[in-house]
């Protein structure tokens, strides 16, 4: 996984009882992009170090916009 | 106080292909609750006994499946010298019992919400001693001597 510095983390959550979260990654720690990352969470504004996993995908600024202007109204 | 003040203990991982039977064998043989998923070295999950009870022993789920099914994905972790305040922020906002410590970006530790609360219980305590003589003692000097040693 590789990401940038305003890229939006989405988790999906994949067991019973976890939620989606979502988030924007405020620092990468890791050499090229590579996590872990330092992600300001949409929830609470707390931000956190965080390694993803699968459950996890990593959205651009555009393509987040994109997204949010395909979802239905 | 830091996290790393608290009493935490060295991190025991797993490796994201083993099966869930090594991973409760691991568990038992180490005598911790939970491990730490790692995928080339890189945390990617944490499981705990529990998960395997859940997520494997009720949904009759084969003891030879790799352990990353059934692990909760993502490490939500902290730095070792972060403070217990952030500590105690994360447990409550992510709904988590256990956060890896990392140094240098790699996990060094393992601190659970137990450890923190009998850490803070402790340091509570003995705040609340000095503060019981100085309550009974108000002035300097007023402490009772120290019952002479028979010789």
């Amino acid at each position: 996984m590789k990401a940038s510095v305003g890229d939006r983390v989405i988790v999906a959550g994949r067991h019973l009882g976890e939620r989606r979260r979502t988030g924007r990654i405020v620092e990468v720690r890791g050499v090229d992009g590579a996590p872990p990352y330092r992600v300001e969470w949409d929830e609470d504004g707390r931000t956190t170090l965080y390694f993803p996993s699968y459950d996890c995908r990593v959205e651009s600024p555009s393509e987040a916009t994109s997204n949010e202007s395909r979802a239905p109204s | 106080m830091r996290v790393a003040d608290l009493t935490w203990r060295a991190p025991v991982t797993i490796d994201c292909a083993d099966p869930i039977l090594k991973a409760a064998q691991t568990l038992s043989e180490a005598g911790v609750g939970s491990l730490v998923v790692v995928d080339g070295g890189r945390p990617v999950g944490i499981v705990t006994d529990r998960d395997i009870v859940t997520r494997c022993v009720a949904e009759r789920v084969e003891p030879d499946t790799r352990i990353d099914s059934i692990m909760s994905m993502g490490v939500v972790a902290l730095d070792a010298d972060a403070d217990v305040e952030e500590l105690y922020a994360v447990f409550a906002s992510h709904a988590i019992r256990r956060v890896p410590l990392v140094e240098d970006d790699r996990v060094v530790g393992m601190v659970t919400l137990d450890d923190a609360i009998v850490s803070t219980a402790a340091a509570l305590n003995d705040l609340a001693g000095v503060f019981s003589r100085q309550i009974a003692f108000p002035k300097a000097g007023d402490e009772p001597a120290a019952p002479a040693v028979p010789g």
